[in-house]
């Protein structure tokens, strides 16, 4: 299978310190890939690399076989490279509607009236501001509007971040149709558990560096092994 | 009285309009590049040159909507070439560079048009005063009011109504995720920063047809635009424009009582906002980081 997104030996600083020591990771296409790890392992580091929002000093990112490493970002994400950051980052003054007219138009089947139909919550909500929705509303127009660009690949920051397990189960579901739709997903999550529910594949990063790269299905099936790697803490195996 | 406080509150207004212009050029650019620009006033002064030197080609008509877009060009290959390496920098270095800006823009008009004043001809049905007991209110006096509410409310549409104008409007609070979105940063900047200096030059225009053009005339008119914006609150347009209106209006009232302090009272006036409110009438905590 070919690559989405392929890493290698990224190394990014923010200021003096070292964060991202050598990562190497590949997005395989039309799979979900999971990047896991503890708070400060370097998850968000590696997804903003990735997307050319903090280049890495050393190190080279390939997007679709072409090398984008010292990419600003906008050209990286019109390759079809859609990014949904840690935290949301919904646009507060704009409402709903106005916030799903930012991304690039990119041609595909994605449009406003499609994306109304999928999170049906949005087209209730379009002359909302973005600062009066609820953090699962802000999830999914935050995913909406991603898919708007019509991405080959998506990158997901903690999207359970902060969301009720009700919702939760939901973005995870829109994850999984993501998939069927054909967008490979690179999945960067702290909920370890539903993660490997439904990843292809599965990365754990630990204090700046790959530690753990395989099958989603073998970790899952190895919670002692998964403890060990990602420091995962009892409240991440709770059932959600 | 009641005529005389009538004059100075119209006058005011007007005087008014002219910052709300400024300011709304300013503040559109502080908002999306975080750059003060000091070269605004310098701008001003280049449209209004620039429509003098049309005016006997195109008319007053065609300059009045050429030179701004001339001026705007200028501004696109300024942004293009100077003030883009300033972004995401300590504010000096913006500062420092449209300083110099500013000077270089007043005297290259100086060396061009030179340095004594020049009248500007308006068109006669623009001239006359529109009835003798309003002697003061002159269709031009209106016709600048009008023009300059034309180029908000078209201002204010696009932001609303366009594309480019949601992105602009996204881009003044995050930029990053705008670019992340696909959309091309730089490219939006340059003509962010094109658009506030075509307001700049459209305001050079209409002072020229009020006051006469000198190298000069930016300067008056630059600090009250960052008084407008600051009273009206940074980072909020709407703000923006009632700050330029509120600060014209009192200085215009102020002349009747104490027309030594016509100029002092917008900087009291801001300083009182200021101590009610920290963010300015409009300006909401931690809208521009």
């Amino acid at each position: 299978m070919s690559a989405a997104i392929e890493a290698d030996n990224l190394h990014s600083f923010y200021g003096k310190s070292h964060i991202l020591h050598g990562v190497g990771l590949r997005v395989a296409e039309g799979g979900i890939t999971a990047l896991l790890g503890r708070n400060g392992a370097g998850k968000t580091t590696t997804l903003r690399a990735l997307i050319g929002l903090t280049p890495p000093r050393q190190g080279r990112v390939m997007v679709f076989g072409v090398d984008t490493t010292h990419w600003p970002s906008f050209r990286i994400a019109a390759l079809g490279v859609g990014y949904v950051p840690e935290g949301r980052h919904v646009f507060p003054n704009l409402t709903v509607e106005e916030n799903l007219k930012v991304p690039l138009e990119r041609p595909g089947p994605w449009t406003l009236p499609r994306i109304y139909q999928l999170f049906p919550a949005l087209a209730d909500r379009r002359r909302n501001r973005g600062r009066q929705l609820s953090g699962g509303e802000q999830e999914m127009l935050a995913i909406a509007r991603a898919l708007l660009l019509n991405p080959r690949v998506l990158l997901l920051d903690e999207p359970s971040q902060g969301l009720a397990p009700l919702v939760v189960r939901e973005v995870f579901r829109i994850v999984v149709e993501m998939r069927r739709e054909g967008i490979s997903v690179l999945l960067v999550e702290q909920n370890v558990r539903m993660s490997l529910e439904i990843a292809d594949y599965a990365y754990v990063l630990d204090d700046g560096s790959v530690v753990h790269a395989g099958s989603a299905r073998e970790l899952a099936a190895d919670p002692a092994r998964i403890a060990a790697l990602a420091g995962a803490t009892a409240e991440q195996w709770t059932d959600p | 009285m009641t005529q005389l406080l009538l004059f100075n509150a119209i006058n005011g207004l007007i005087i008014g309009a002219f910052y709300v212009l400024m300011a709304l050029g300013l503040s559109l650019i502080l908002n999306l590049s975080g750059v003060i620009n000091f070269a605004h006033g310098g701008f001003l002064v280049l449209g209004g040159y620039l429509a003098y030197a049309l005016t006997p080609y195109v008319g007053f008509w065609g300059a009045l909507l050429i030179a701004p877009l001339l001026t705007a060009g200028v501004g696109f290959v300024v942004e293009r070439l100077m003030v883009r390496r300033v972004y995401g920098r300590d504010p000096l270095y913006g500062l420092l560079l449209t300083f110099g800006l500013a000077f270089i823009l007043e005297d290259g008009t100086r060396s061009i048009w030179g340095a004594q004043g020049l009248p500007v001809s308006i068109p006669a049905v623009l001239a006359r005063p529109l009835s003798s007991d309003f002697f003061f209110i002159t269709g031009y006096r209106l016709f600048m009011v009008g023009t300059v509410a034309a180029a908000v409310f078209l201002l204010f549409a696009l932001l609303r109504y366009t594309r480019v104008g949601i992105r602009i409007r996204a881009g003044t609070l995050d930029l990053d995720t705008v670019s992340a979105l696909g959309i091309n940063v730089r490219g939006l900047r340059s003509l962010n920063f094109a658009a506030g200096i075509f307001l700049a030059g459209l305001s050079g225009v209409l002072a020229g047809g009020q006051l006469g053009l000198e190298p000069t005339m930016g300067t008056g008119l630059l600090m009250p635009g960052f008084v407008a914006i600051i009273v009206g609150g940074v980072g909020s347009l709407p703000g923006t424009l009632l700050g330029g209106l509120l600060i014209g209006l009192a200085s215009g009232v102020t002349a009747v009582f104490f027309p030594s302090a016509s100029e002092a009272v917008i900087y009291i006036l801001m300083a009182v906002v200021l101590m009610v409110r920290p963010h300015g009438l409009l300006g909401e905590e931690g809208l521009l980081t």
